[in-house]
């Protein structure tokens, strides 16, 4: 069954620094929007969850219709948050975990600006490996 | 708060009232449609009931004070408003949801119209949306068609509240037999189904009221009808009611004058007749409940309700407890009654009996727990049952939404209002998706990204169902949301979708000013890009008129590009050359123009006006000024930009322009931006200047760059402000240029060439040279010669004269004489009879490593309109990629503000490696001042082929010879491809005074290459001519800064010519090339020269005595000092092995060994007789040395010297009388002259064989 899966980075001042589409199924582009719809009306829902909590995983804040939205809060408050339809909250964690992991990778380097806009497509590379380990 | 004071205890008290069931004659509504109304209408409006106040007069407080309950002592009150709902019996049915729902539709549609003039202003910003109180927040009509979304529920078979409490008999006084007309009426037939099919009891209030119009006769006719109807039909329940149709008399007050019977009608009907009526009913079904549910339970589940069912009954006690405001009996006998619901699985009902406790619950404001746990067990046991409870659960969710919203709980009520969206059709589902985005905001803190997501879905929701106008009030509200935020794909549905529906609307200002925000989007697809495209031009279109777009963003003018390209003092040959560094071409001319300081002042002393723009850059009348700027096209279609040109503004009296340029430059930058001058004004000014229209076509992606001009005709003072172009001809797109301030002042100091600058001054016509020099390769091989043409053209009205020009290369390039410049080439370079020894003209050959100076003539002069060519040689010296930078230096014939300009050329040239030539020189043994010379060529190009033609010396005391015995590697030829040649010649040192060997032909300083056929090569090149010595002369000096030490002995001069191959086949240019040796020394070059003269051969016989052999040792002295020379012999035999290596050591290049001649005197021994074979093996000599065995002599410079020398030979055979040394010492007459290590030194002596014979 194709699953819906898409990945945003969104930075501390809410602007969306890295995009993907990581479900199997097949790139619609009026998806596109809708996907972007839900997962930025959900940041108000995280605006509230991120500051009731010690944990970076917010677990799933948000739906619309069956879609889910998980998040993960960064300790500087970059916003990793999934749109999805599957249940696996593990895999979900890992795999925000591990994405954290490579975030803090791209942070170190010091031609990467903090909260510019990630390019690099190794990153994309292996979000997406990561995503078919996990999701 | 209290819930009764609450919107959602308003709804209810009135919406949940009882019904009065309304039955009517035809003569009856005749009656009242005279004045316009039905019967209801007309009732309508007197059926609502307040109290104003507690101490009210009784009319004014109808109601009465009850006690409904019997069950329970409560204490009696007064209820604060009453209503009555009117309905035809013919209404009181279950109405189709098709038909409901075509009658909510107006509700929506009509609000449409009121919505138009708000799309016009402004959408609403964030202040705007925080600071609009609740009420403001959803459009008034929002609520209305909440009420008209729940009224279809009306009349359903699981509810109570709606079923008629009483029925209304309207008889007209027209009427005949009134009295049987009343029981005609409540004919079971006519009567509404819930009545017939046993769902409600039939037997309920009747009313009977007898209608009278006054115009129709004297009202005792009705007072007759009435005390009839008393009689019969009982006394209380018979009512006269007197109306009057007259439209005219009696004035206002008369015509209103029977309004007050209608309202004391309709207050007796509620207070003495409903009321009563409906407590005394409670009071007998809550009797009836008691005893029933007291004794036992219901057992027979009831798979169909009728009214005489327990539970239906139940359910109207609980009803009518409700309507009045006894909500604690209400809420106990609805939770009875669920119970019994649930266990009967009977879900509608029990979700219906859900709601109405939730509602008691919120009603009594006791647990909100308990109510939302109602309300929400109601609602999803609605949506459980399908279809069918589909609306019921959204007049559970309404009611929901609401409680939760008089709470405080606004996300809650949102979500709510959320679920219930997605079980109404598109329209409904808007409306609700509305509210829920009202919720958001409402909260606290407000969730203004939720709201905005709600309003796109709303506006969705709408633009399916055909309301456009509410569509884009959604979305328009939701914009400033997404305003700051670059969510590229939310951005680009908001901004389409409110632009495609503006435009549909009609409204194309406003749709095009949002689809400009998308027409730029890269990142979409390329069926959405042409999507958007499409609709924006369609929009366009519509509106039927080009207009301007200040930054359109299609195509994206990449202003850091910008580069303003003018010429002024100095002018370029093309558009390339300008981006060469400033820096260059300043330190090319440096020596060549005047110090730039004094030019400055001429012009800036003169006018004093213009001292305040004395940074700004200069142009000339008549001379374009070019603006280069990068245009991309961020789509992937391919997008039609024409007229694109320059916005200029050219202002010819300096108090006019000073005026202008101190608007500009007070104000920021952004201010000329943000003020955006009409274009107009600067559009026709075509008398002041023209500009370049330009037509380009950007396929998908591309990035073009592209060459605006603006040609001033007057003097004054030129401002560049923008950009403006043309897309697919329909709208216009301008853009003003950034002047970066900062950037100028600092850019300033190295050069103005640059500098961002947007104002010019435009001086008066000056005489201008175009040029450049025809046919220069772009690419050649290295020692490529050709003679080329430099064309200068003066297109002004002036004469220029003075004219000067600097190379930067003259390896590479060097002006010829002005005879040459009808020469044929190659064909002049051929060695003439009669060459006059031209001499090397001082000028030319003052190159150093700047470059070199070239003036021309003085009496050289261009006049207006003519051309002047000189003639340019053309050396491709080294391989490599080289720049060529030509200056070149004029001045005015006529007085003018600048008094000289310079014209700049700029050449790429990549020199490809073709012959590798080298040398290796040795001096010969048996001669004096002869050397043996090895050259060795090797061809580099991968696929050219190259004839020898011609090596020559620099100089003419050298003659170049072949070596007498090879002749053969004359012939040598051809050099193709890859192929690596070494051939040997002797050249000879004919010293100074040797002119007159030199004409001997057979020694001269060039040797020609015979060709294959034999037949000899005429073609004979000079070498003493220029050009090719004044490249020899550069050559030598290049090479000579890379060659070390001083023994440099000779140059030479190759050359070839190429022969096939790709290259030269495509470009039959490549005729001649020539290969320049500098600095070739001799490997083992030492100040003297030595060698033996005697006899060859010697015939002796042995057997009377041993052989005496006189042999003189030549000694020369080749350089200018004295030299002291010592001769040692010895006897023993040199090791050979020794010596190899030695020759090894000095030149390990292939082709040079020492030939040892021992085999043939092996072979001449064994011819001869073995016992001499032994001899050599011995270690006794076979000859000595004698007479001496160590001579020293001095030599002057430039002498000879002979020292006799006598070998003594014991046998015959060949002897090498090598065995003997030379030590020599230079006498140097200032110290420091000579080089150390040649100082002194020593060498072993050459081989020298003497064969011995026996005498026979």
């Amino acid at each position: 069954m194709a699953s819906t899966a898409c990945f945003v980075i969104v930075s501390k001042n809410d602007i969306p620094i890295y995009e993907a589409e990581v479900g199997s199924a097949p790139k619609r582009e009026d998806q596109a929007y809708q996907h972007q719809f839900i997962l930025h009306a959900a940041l108000d829902v995280v605006q509230d969850l991120a500051w009731a909590t010690n944990t970076m995983f917010l677990k799933s804040v948000d739906r619309f219709d069956d879609l889910v939205v998980s998040v993960y809060v960064t300790a500087g408050h970059t916003r990793f948050m999934l749109l999805h339809d599957s249940r696996s909250e593990d895999g979900i964690k890992s795999f925000f975990q591990e994405v954290h992991e490579l975030y803090i990778k791209i942070f170190l380097n010091p031609l990467y600006l903090p909260g510019s806009r990630i390019t690099s497509s190794h990153f994309d590379t292996k979000v997406r490996a990561l995503a078919r380990k996990y999701l | 708060m209290d819930p009764l004071r609450s919107y959602l205890g308003r709804l209810l008290l009135e919406e949940i009232t009882p019904v009065v069931m309304v039955l009517t004659t035809p003569l009856a509504e005749a009656a009242c449609r005279k004045s316009g109304l039905s019967v209801v209408d007309m009732l309508s409006p007197f059926s609502l009931f307040k109290k104003i106040d507690g101490d009210s007069p009784p009319r004014c407080s109808p109601l009465p004070i009850i006690c409904p309950c019997g069950r329970r002592v409560t204490s009696p009150y007064r209820l604060q408003m009453f209503k009555i709902r009117m309905v035809y019996a013919s209404d009181v049915r279950k109405q189709d949801y098709e038909v409901a729902d075509q009658r909510i539709k107006p509700v929506v549609s009509e609000a449409n119209e009121s919505a138009l003039p708000d799309l016009l202003s402004d959408p609403p910003q964030l202040e705007d949306v925080l600071s609009k109180p609740e009420a403001e927040l959803c459009p008034l009509w929002i609520k209305k068609f909440n009420r008209a979304l729940m009224r279809t529920l009306s009349f359903s078979e699981h509810e109570t509240f709606d079923h008629p409490v009483a029925c209304l008999l309207v008889v007209s006084s027209k009427d005949n037999e009134p009295i049987s007309k009343f029981v005609d009426l409540f004919n079971t037939n006519q009567l509404p189904s819930l009545l017939n099919e046993g769902i409600m009891d039939p037997q309920i209030l009747k009313h009977y009221l007898i209608l009278h119009d006054q115009q129709d006769g004297p009202q005792e006719i009705a007072m007759n009808i009435l005390a009839e109807m008393k009689s019969t039909l009982g006394l209380n329940d018979c009512k006269l009611l007197c109306i009057n149709s007259s439209t005219e008399a009696d004035g206002a007050d008369a015509e209103n004058s029977w309004l007050p019977y209608i309202k004391d009608f309709m207050q007796d009907l509620a207070s003495n007749h409903i009321i009563p009526y409906m407590e005394q009913k409670i009071r007998v079904l809550n009797q009836q409940v008691a005893t029933t549910r007291k004794g036992f339970r219901n057992q027979i589940k009831n798979l169909w309700y009728t009214f005489t069912s327990i539970e239906s009954q139940i359910r109207v006690l609980g009803d009518y407890a409700f309507m009045l405001r006894d909500y604690e009996l209400a809420l106990s006998n609805y939770r009875l009654l669920s119970t019994d619901y649930k266990l009967d699985k009977a879900w509608k009902r029990f979700a219906g009996v859900q709601e109405m406790s939730g509602l008691c619950y919120f009603m009594l404001d006791q647990s909100r727990k308990d109510a939302e746990y109602c309300m929400d067990s109601a609602f999803s046991t609605y949506l459980r049952i399908g279809s069918s409870g589909k609306r019921n659960a959204t007049r559970c969710g309404i009611w929901w939404a609401e409680m939760l919203k008089t709470r405080g709980q606004y996300r809650e009520a949102s979500s709510v209002y959320y679920r219930v969206s997605n079980e109404e059709p598109s329209l409904h589902s808007a409306v609700l998706l509305e509210q829920a985005a009202c919720c958001y905001v409402l909260s606290k803190p407000p969730m203004l990204r939720k709201y905005g997501f709600h309003l796109v879905l709303a506006g969705n929701s709408y633009y399916i169902s055909d309301q456009k106008q509410h569509a884009v009030r959604a979305y328009r509200n939701a914009l400033f949301v997404y305003k700051q935020h670059p969510w590229s794909y939310i951005n680009d549905h908001v901004h389409f979708n409110v632009g495609r529906w503006y435009g549909v609307l009609g409204i194309f200002d406003v749709a095009i000013k949002h689809l400009l925000e998308v027409i730029a989007c890269s990142h979409q697809s390329l069926t959405t890009q042409s999507m958007f495209l499409n609709d924006f031009f369609h929009f366009v279109q519509s509106m039927g008129k080009k207009f301007d777009v200040y930054k359109l963003q299609l195509p994206v003018i990449n202003m850091p590009s910008l580069r303003v390209i003018y010429e002024d003092h100095r002018t370029y040959a093309s558009d390339a050359d300008v981006n060469v560094s400033e820096s260059i071409w300043q330190e090319l001319e440096e020596e060549m123009i005047p110090s730039s300081s004094i030019v400055r002042t001429n012009w800036l002393e003169k006018s004093p006006d213009l001292r305040k723009y004395k940074d700004s850059c200069v142009c000339v009348v008549g001379e374009a000024v070019k603006v280069r700027i990068e245009l991309r096209n961020p789509l992937q279609i391919p997008v039609a930009v024409s007229c694109i040109s320059l916005i200029c503004q050219l202002s010819t009296s300096l108090d006019a322009s000073s005026a202008v340029n101190s608007v500009l430059t007070t104000g920021a930058g952004e201010d000329i931006a943000n003020t955006k001058p009409a274009i107009s004004i600067f559009e026709d000014d075509g008398n002041n200047f023209t500009v370049s229209k330009l037509d380009i076509v950007l396929g998908g992606s591309e990035t073009k760059s592209v060459q605006l001009e603006v040609t001033p005709k007057v003097e004054g003072i030129l401002k560049l402000h923008g950009i403006r172009w043309t897309l697919s001809d329909l709208l216009v797109g301008y853009q003003y240029f950034e002047f970066d301030t900062k950037r100028k002042t600092k850019k300033g100091k190295k050069g103005p060439r640059r500098t961002l600058s947007n104002t010019l001054i435009v001086i008066k016509g000056l005489p201008k040279l175009t040029g450049c020099i025809d046919h220069l390769p772009t690419n050649a091989f290295a020692g490529d010669l050709r003679l080329l043409k430099l064309n200068l053209r003066n297109q002004s009205e002036y004469a220029v004269k003075n004219i000067k020009m600097k190379l930067s290369h003259p390896r590479f390039v060097i002006p010829g004489d002005l005879s040459e410049v009808d020469f044929e080439f190659p064909q002049c370079l051929r060695k003439h009879v009669q060459s006059e020894i031209s001499t090397v003209s001082t000028k030319r050959t003052q190159g150093d490593a700047k470059g070199l100076l070239f003036t021309f003539s003085q009496d050289i002069k261009i006049q207006e309109g003519a051309t002047f060519s000189w003639p340019i040689w053309f050396h491709a010296a080294t391989p490599g990629n080289f720049s060529l930078y030509i200056s070149l230096y004029y001045e005015m014939e006529s007085p003018s503000e600048i008094t000289y300009r310079t014209l700049r050329m700029h050449y790429n040239i990549e020199v490809f490696s073709s012959l590798n030539v080298s040398f290796a020189i040795r001096m010969c043994s048996s001669r004096l001042k002869e050397y043996i010379v090895r050259m060795d060529i090797l061809n580099r190009t991968p696929s050219e082929s190259f004839i020898l033609h011609q090596l020559s010396c620099n100089d003419s005391k050298w003659a170049i010879s072949s070596l007498p015995l090879c002749d053969s590697i004359r012939s040598i030829e051809t050099v193709s491809a890859n192929q690596s040649v070494s051939c040997f010649f002797k050249i000879k040192d004919l010293g100074t005074n040797s002119c007159k060997e030199a004409e001997n032909s057979s020694c001269r300083s060039d040797m020609l290459f015979l060709s294959r056929e034999g037949n000899s090569n005429t073609e004979e090149f000079d070498v003493s001519q220029s050009p090719i010595t004044n490249f020899h002369y550069q050559e030598r000096y290049q090479q000579g800064r890379l060659a070390k030490g001083p023994r440099d002995l000779l140059d030479f001069i190759l050359i070839s010519k190429a022969v096939g191959g790709n290259y030269s086949k495509s470009d039959p240019d490549v005729q001649l090339l020539s290969h320049h040796v500098c600095h070739c020394s001799a490997i083992d070059q030492s100040p003297i020269w030595w060698f033996m003269e005697g006899p060859r051969t010697v015939t002796h016989d042995f057997s009377k005595s041993y052989c005496e052999a006189n042999i003189q040792l030549v000694i020369h002295n080749s350089v200018q000092h004295n030299i002291s020379a010592r001769v040692v012999t010895y006897d023993s035999v040199p090791d050979k092995s020794q010596t190899v290596n030695l020759q090894d050591s000095n030149s390990n290049q292939g082709g040079w060994y020492d030939v040892s001649l021992e085999n043939d005197i092996k072979a001449i021994s064994t011819a001869k007789g073995t016992h001499y074979q032994k001899q050599p093996s011995e270690s006794i000599s076979p000859f000595v040395w004698c007479s001496l065995s160590s001579a020293q002599v001095d030599l002057k410079p430039d002498t000879s010297t002979k020292v006799p020398l006598k070998v003594c030979i014991f046998m015959p055979g060949t002897y090498n009388l090598s065995n003997y040394q030379l030590q020599w010492k230079v006498h140097s007459s200032e110290v420091g002259q000579v080089d150390e290590n040649q100082r002194s030194g020593g060498g072993q002596g050459h081989p020298f064989y003497v064969t011995v014979l026996q005498d026979a």
